[in-house]
């Protein structure tokens, strides 16, 4: 029998693997001039790229060096499919169909992404290829594979016009995310400060199984 | 591959030469469109009853390792019926694709049932007696009960092969499907029919998904901070007593649940007319399944029950299934009652079942609330139309004018503002301490070209309505909240923007004369 005064989310796991690492920033930092904003952890485009921005983690002072380091999401967070402001922002895995969910943070504008955003990584995937499996893993895959390299080339061409400044880093391989958070993606654990935050993230779903605190 | 359009039975075939025999071609066309009109009207008319009682159900109070037998249950209750809802979605797009080919607009406004209990057009129900020991009842708007779960397998009593195609006094939506694969496969009917209506301009498939986190129960208790796989944590960061929340997800709709090459088709010829009848049918019935066996399917991989069987399923872990109350048709083999069962009072006591009125109209709901049983009535038609609207929109702008209109609506505007209204407690009336139902009347939003601007008005009264509420002492603190969020909801599906861009519903005016 489950202890009936429990809440939402406990027990609480003891071991926290996150408690060096910054914590979840409720608002998102400046961000780089003319760069695009993003859907998740280690899908930014550029340096200084990610929920930190430019001034990097109040801990450390010291922005992300390139694309796909980045802590988290850029776009300004939504909770629900189609709330996407616009390319590639949508987060996926709850609502929409097969295609959209196998290219999760891919979407071609405003209104067709998928699902909420930041892309926790308890979350799976509902149709399509990946259903069953990591909605943040696909997203990192296709964006290493997919999004990145289409969106360096515009990059790169607007770096040579003088529209982004010469001196940053567009590498054809993408650079690393935070070490503890590479086999899965941003937790909830870590989103929700230990489950102390659950209002940091709301994702839609009246089963209780978007891994987040729910808008149900 | 084997062809994926069902034979037609003997009697069907018998049918086909009586139609031949005793009919002109036009007046086989003729009553064909009014019979696909009618088949929207049968799959709308299901859309309401199953959405009432899906809301009944308090499906994620307890989550994750949390997880009581009265909440399991009603979670799994509401992902079977919600899979049997988006399903019921597809039928209607299916039959509106069919007509629409055939040259004539789908008619959805304004055609759901004009109040409730309702029976469903030219339904003559003699299946097995229900409780109560009577077959021909109306169908009501009520909460999840062993009687509304009779209802529902009413809605779905499969189709015996045995039995004849009918369009007028069928006993099985399966007869009347029957009787319009007939007309179609008559020679009367040829594929020129078919071309009256672009399928570009038709729903198109890839508006389609068969399965979301709605439809998604999970089938015991789930570690909720476990990664979704190939993901994982770093050792010893969970307690590992219960499987990952993908691990526990059971999906109860399944890509492969269709007979031609997609759930939703367009139509261009009899081929694939017929072919969106048999997924139709298939998904209600079960009908593809093979002789033998005992569980009717409805998709080659096995995997996914008929509307029917899903139904009989959440209605056998009641304690009173299979009690002398119901009487059930030997074909498929009822499941076995699983045991122990539960009962609507264990249910509400769990406070995992809103004990909603039977059948509300927005007349009798107190005054001050009426403008909020309005506004959900509205919402439902303007869906309806904007459903309409899809077969005028520019097939380039057709997935973008879908997401912003059937997806936003129904997932981020009715859903959540249909949870907000139960939180509002009755205080007077009726309906007097029972939590607010959603109400689903033809209310009228005027001409089509009008009728944002009908929901509009809605819309200002009902926050106009929700607001005054805040000041009204016979509500408590958490009706006022209710009623606070249903107001923002509202303020949603009309006027928001995100970032200087709207990211409300889409204004139809443009798209009619």
């Amino acid at each position: 029998m489950s202890d009936p005064q429990r809440t939402n989310g406990q027990p609480v796991p003891e071991h926290n693997p996150y408690k060096d690492q910054p914590a979840f920033p409720t608002t998102i930092g400046p961000q780089p001039e003319g760069l695009p904003l993003h859907a998740c952890m280690g899908l930014n485009a550029c340096a200084g790229a990610d929920r930190f921005g430019t001034a990097g983690p109040p801990t450390t002072g010291k922005p992300n060096e390139c694309a796909g380091q980045g802590y988290c999401a850029t776009t300004a967070d939504h909770t629900c499919h189609v709330k996407n402001d616009c390319r590639n922002q949508g987060g996926c895995g709850l609502y929409g169909t097969g295609e959209e969910m196998n290219q999760p943070a891919k979407n071609d504008c405003r209104s067709l992404g998928s699902c909420a955003t930041p892309i926790n990584a308890e979350r799976f995937s509902t149709n399509g290829p990946n259903q069953g499996k990591s909605v943040w893993l696909r997203a990192r895959d296709v964006f290493a594979t997919e999004v990145w390299p289409e969106l360096r080339a515009e990059l790169l061409h607007k770096q040579a016009q003088g529209q982004v400044p010469a001196t940053q880093k567009l590498p054809e391989k993408l650079g690393p995310v935070p070490e503890v958070f590479a086999p899965s993606g941003p937790t909830y654990l870590w989103i929700s400060a230990d489950n102390t935050k659950r209002d940091n993230m709301t994702a839609c779903g009246a089963s209780g199984m978007s891994g987040a605190g729910g808008c149900a | 591959m084997p062809d994926p359009i069902t034979p037609l039975t003997p009697h069907e075939r018998d049918m086909v030469a009586h139609i031949e025999r005793t009919q002109s071609p036009s007046e086989v066309l003729r009553e064909l469109k009014q019979n696909l009109q009618t088949a929207i009207e049968i799959e709308l008319a299901t859309i309401p009853i199953y959405l009432f009682t899906y809301y009944s159900l308090l499906r994620n109070k307890q989550t994750g390792e949390n997880i009581e037998p009265p909440q399991l249950f009603a979670n799994k209750a509401g992902g079977f019926i919600m899979s049997v809802a988006v399903e019921e979605m597809l039928h209607m797009s299916l039959s509106a694709n069919i007509l629409f080919a055939m040259g004539v607009a789908p008619q959805l406004y304004g055609k759901a049932p004009a109040a409730y209990p309702t029976g469903l057009p030219y339904h003559d129900p003699k299946g097995p007696p229900g409780p109560g020991g009577v077959t021909a009842v109306e169908i009501p708007l009520a909460r999840l009960s062993f009687e509304q779960l009779w209802h529902f397998l009413q809605i779905e009593y499969p189709e015996s092969r045995l039995t004849f195609p009918a369009d007028k006094n069928w006993d099985t939506i399966g007869q009347f499907y029957s009787y319009i694969r007939c007309q179609i496969s008559t020679s009367f009917v040829t594929d020129a029919d078919f071309r009256h209506g672009a399928a570009a301009s038709q729903i198109q498939p890839y508006n389609y998904s068969p399965n979301n986190v709605d439809t998604v129960y999970p089938k015991e208790k789930f570690d909720p901070w476990k990664v979704a796989p190939p993901g994982h944590l770093p050792p010893g960061t969970t307690h590992d007593r219960h499987p990952s929340a993908s691990a526990a997800a059971v999906f109860t709709d399944q890509a492969d649940s269709h007979a031609g090459p997609a759930q939703l088709v367009t139509v261009s010829s009899k081929r694939d007319a017929l072919i969106a009848i048999d997924t139709i049918c298939d998904q209600g019935e079960g009908y593809a399944r093979e002789q033998g066996d005992e569980t009717p399917s409805d998709d080659p991989s096995k995997r996914e029950w008929s509307h029917y069987y899903k139904f009989l399923r959440v209605q056998a872990e009641f304690d009173r299934y299979g009690s002398e109350e119901e009487t059930l048709p030997d074909d498929p083999k009822p499941p076995v009652a699983i045991r122990p069962g539960v009962s609507d009072a264990e249910l509400l006591k769990a406070q995992v079942l809103f004990d909603f009125p039977d059948n509300p109209v927005a007349r009798d709901y107190p005054d001050e609330l009426r403008p909020l049983a309005d506004f959900c009535s509205g919402l439902f038609q303007y869906m309806l139309v904007m459903t309409e609207t899809i077969f005028l929109v520019p097939p380039s702008g057709q997935k973008r004018f879908f997401n912003e209109a059937l997806h936003r609506s129904m997932i981020w505007v009715l859903d959540k503002y249909i949870q907000k209204l139960r939180d509002i407690e009755v205080p007077t009336g009726p309906y007097k301490g029972k939590p607010m139902a959603p109400v689903f009347e033809n209310i009228s939003l005027r001409n089509q070209k009008d009728s944002f601007a009908a929901l509009t008005e809605l819309g200002e009264k009902a926050m106009a309505a929700a607001a005054a509420i805040q000041n009204n002492p016979n509500y408590t603190a958490a009706s006022k909240s209710g009623a606070s969020g249903a107001s923002y909801y509202v303020s949603y599906a009309l006027t928001y923007q995100s970032n200087g861009y709207p990211m409300h519903l889409p204004n139809v005016a443009p798209y009619w004369p």
